[in-house]
């Protein structure tokens, strides 16, 4: 049997779905057909008429036709007043249309970080959550507790926008029957086990404490600049963006999208420190041992790196 | 509604970016009134209040997951302003190309990914040409749209190249871009380009731009028809041959108002030339009953008579702007989440027909002189763009001098205002801001789809595409697929039109959700 597959956007700004379309070997019209599935609508691409759609809506939502794959992009938009009325389908708050199609689908998955966590809808005052997270906070939607009919929570692939190889990578695992192990966020841990800075072209920079004030230079931008590279998880340095680059190595500060607190509160391009060191350490790290390493590797900065030589 | 031969028909479609509720009031098959009506409020202008002077940066992006860059762009232009700095030839350059590749994968996706599609409609299943349209724009089996996706994401490798990544990226910055292209960036960038614009001519165009830039009139276009069976059988063949046996130049024609912001700023000393001598590639101007005059973005104005804000009396700039949700279940004037923007008091379509037209393309002033503005020719100029912008962008390419700056440090935001000003991919867009002691005071957008899918103004005067469909037929009200040409060939993105909020019910009870 072919794994059908729905996907419905609400509270975003389609950016996810125009990343898939960025996916590369396969793109999507080979990963659609090498793992078979049938797409039962996308919004961006399905033709099928009004009426057909809202027949096939209500033969999901029945269980008359069994949904193996829900995919949601987009924050869940509760306002006004706990109401959903914000955004609707058919005159019914979409957040119930999700909930129901949730309770049906063999697997559930949240594209991007909207979808995840709220993402940038919930910093609007519009009451917006994410399926099974707020933020940091578990619950969501959909409520800590919720298993879709295979026994899996939902399945986080965060990021603004969710990178293409993540999210074919784990629609392949998952629609073969392969489980890919989660994070404590329910983010598979194939994707989100390794840190934005790992891979980084301006690695060397930061090993000596080379680190900018301004853009256009060549050195690191976690001290200074407001870089999430050591605090956010995801590949953007393993498999890089559109088969090219990604922000860090073009000089761009990460700004953590791929973490529950993005947007966050603190102005970005800023990174919020104590004397010189950032507060928010990479990852795992303490501050004595970080404090005496990162003052003896600038002692040892090489000229090269000083002068910024290499165009990395 | 007092005959019993109009009718109100609401139906949910669907291939736009968002959500779009479409009511349309139809007489003996022919639209008679129309009503287009907001759909998501995610108060993103409200959310900026209080953060950081930069933040416009990394969130505006984020209106629109199509056209980032744009945001970007624009959000980055209000920066300079506030800041008075100059750019580097080399920024002008790569801001330059990354719009325009952003441009190129819009126009192409909506082109092939989602116009097109509606050849496939049951209501056309007889043409002899149907078998054509199937092979061509089945949806991710065409052979059209399996290299409209193949080549879409090519091209926009470019902006990775420059600025990281697509979408949403935020390398422009205030003073330049914060990017440093390396000379094999910049070959790289060239190859694409290259690659792209052989694939564009001989799929899109079916001859070289070189040949499709001598078409100056509708007699050129004619005679380019039938000169070549390439030509005939590329997408913009098949387009032109499906338009006219449907009749896509009657449909569509809307108030006749165009506006563009322009866009695309030559360098000093660039080998890049404007059609119009103008400064901009793509020259601004606000055209009114055939004539044009320059754009002053003092005369935009933003109304709420029929939008679910907080009255305030006619219209105001959105320097003033404010932005106040308001609904009530007992609401019978107000029918939209978007305001209604105007300029000099008027309704005006944007987008790339506006562009040709303001930069003054021969083929384009030609057509709509001859005919008017229809669904045919806004969409034969989405599907052209591309040719205007691949040899500017090849050039620009090649004049990026990688040793020289790209960016003059800007290290501080200044108290005070700004605004920024380009063409996005649909049309005009304007970010308007306040910034004091490091903070954002006010922040007001207006996006292209809010001008071309704005509500009725203070004066009860509809918007473009509610004009637009006037007169539209309507064969079968179950599935008006004449309807949604007009719509999409506006290309409608609702994400983008910020304030929008769905409203959920019309007053006849009946779910009023025409998702096109």
């Amino acid at each position: 049997m072919r794994p059908n597959l729905y996907w419905l956007q609400c509270g975003g700004c389609g950016g996810d779905t125009m990343s898939m379309l960025n996916a590369d070997s396969p793109n999507i019209v080979e990963a659609k057909e090498s793992l078979g599935i049938d797409v039962l609508f996308h919004p961006s691409f399905s033709t099928i008429t009004p009426a057909q759609h809202l027949e096939l809506l209500d033969r999901l939502t029945g269980g008359t036709i069994p949904l193996d794959i829900l995919c949601v992009e987009g924050s869940v938009i509760l306002g006004p007043n706990g109401t959903g009325m914000f955004e609707t389908f058919a005159g019914l708050a979409k957040k119930d249309l999700i909930a129901q199609l949730a309770a049906r689908a063999g697997l559930v998955m949240a594209i991007g970080t909207c979808a995840a966590y709220g993402g940038v809808t919930r910093a609007c005052a519009v009451e917006a959550v994410g399926l099974q997270f707020t933020a940091k906070e578990p619950g969501g939607l959909l409520g800590p507790g919720f298993t879709s009919r295979l026994g899996l929570p939902v399945i986080n692939l965060p990021g603004c926008p969710v990178h293409p190889q993540v999210l074919i990578g784990t629609l392949s695992a998952f629609s073969a029957g392969k489980y890919l192990e989660l994070n404590e966020r329910n983010a598979p841990l194939e994707y989100y086990n390794m840190l934005v800075h790992q891979g980084c072209t301006r690695n060397e920079y930061h090993e000596y404490q080379i680190e900018e004030t301004d853009f256009g230079q060549k050195g690191c931008l976690f001290f200074h600049m407001g870089c999430h590279g050591p605090l956010a998880h995801g590949p953007c340095n393993k498999f890089l963006w559109n088969n090219r680059s990604c922000k860090t190595r073009t000089g761009i500060p990460c700004f953590g999208c791929t973490e529950p607190d993005f947007p966050q509160s603190s102005p970005f391009f800023e990174t919020p420190n104590i004397v010189g060191l950032p507060i928010n350490l990479p990852d795992g790290v303490d501050r004595p041992h970080y404090l005496a390493y990162k003052g003896m590797a600038a002692a040892a900065a090489p000229e090269r790196l000083k002068h910024r030589k290499p165009k990395v | 509604m007092a005959e019993n031969t109009r009718k109100t028909i609401s139906v949910p479609l669907n291939r736009v970016e968002g959500d779009l509720e479409l009511t349309i009031e139809h007489e003996d098959g022919v639209v008679t009134n129309a009503w287009s009506r907001g759909v998501m409020y995610r108060g993103f202008e409200n959310m900026m209040k209080g953060r950081g002077a930069w933040d416009g940066l990394v969130l505006t992006p984020r209106v629109c997951g199509i056209c980032g860059t744009a945001h970007l762009l624009t959000a980055a232009k209000a920066l300079d302003m506030i800041c008075g700095i100059a750019l580097p030839a080399n920024a002008i350059m790569v801001r330059n190309l990354a719009m325009m590749a952003e441009h190129i994968q819009s126009d192409l996706r909506h082109g092939i990914l989602m116009f097109m599609q509606d050849f496939l409609n049951p209501a056309y299943a007889n043409l002899p040409i149907y078998g054509e349209a199937v092979r061509r724009y089945e949806t991710f089996r065409g052979r059209s749209v399996v290299e409209t996706i193949r080549m879409t994401k090519k091209i926009l490798e470019i902006v990775a190249i420059l600025g990281g990544q697509w979408p949403n990226s935020s390398f422009i910055v205030p003073g330049g871009v914060a990017s440093v292209p390396t000379y094999n960036d910049i070959v790289s960038c060239i190859y694409i380009i290259n690659l792209f614009t052989a694939w564009y001519e001989e799929q899109i165009l079916g001859c070289p731009i070189e040949r499709w830039q001598q078409i100056e009139s509708e007699q050129d276009l004619m005679a380019w028809m039938n000169e070549d069976d390439a030509h005939r059988s590329s997408d913009l063949g098949f387009f032109i041959r499906m338009a006219h046996l449907v009749r896509l130049d009657r449909i569509g024609r809307g108030h006749g108002n165009f506006l563009s912001f322009g866009q695309l700023e030559l360098p000093p000393d660039s080998a890049v030339r404007s059609r119009s001598g103008d400064a901009l590639l793509l020259a601004p101007g606000f055209i009114s009953d055939g004539n044009a005059s320059a754009v002053n973005q003092e005369l935009v104005s933003e109304h709420v008579a029929y939008s679910h804000f907080i009255d305030y009396p006619g219209g105001l700039h959105p320097s003033e702007g404010i932005t106040q949700p308001y609904v009530s279940p007992y609401e019978a004037v107000k029918y939209s989440f978007c305001k209604a923007p105007r300029y000099a008091g008027q309704p005006a379509e944007t987008g790339p027909l506006a562009q040709m037209l303001t930069s003054r393309h021969p083929l384009f002033l030609d057509l709509v002189e001859r005919y008017g503005p229809s669904v045919y020719v806004r969409e034969l100029a989405r599907l052209v763009r591309p040719a205007e912008l691949l040899p500017a962008m090849k050039t620009w390419a090649g004049e990026i001098d990688p040793e020289a700056p790209f960016y003059h440090s800007v290290r501080e935001i200044p108290d005070g205002l700004g605004y920024g000003l380009t063409d996005a991919s649909r049309g005009a867009l304007g970010h308007w801001l306040e910034v004091k002691k490091q903070q954002i005071e006010r922040y007001q957008i207006i996006t292209p789809t809010a001008w071309n899918g704005s509500p009725r103004d203070h004066g009860g005067i509809r918007g473009p595409w509610e004009e637009a469909l006037i007169g539209t037929p309507i064969a079968d009200p179950d599935n008006p697929v004449e309807a949604g040409h007009v719509i999409r060939s506006f290309d409608a993105c609702q994400v983008c039109a910020v304030h929008l909020l769905k409203n959920p019910r019309r007053g006849n009870g009946r779910p009023a959700c025409l998702r096109v």
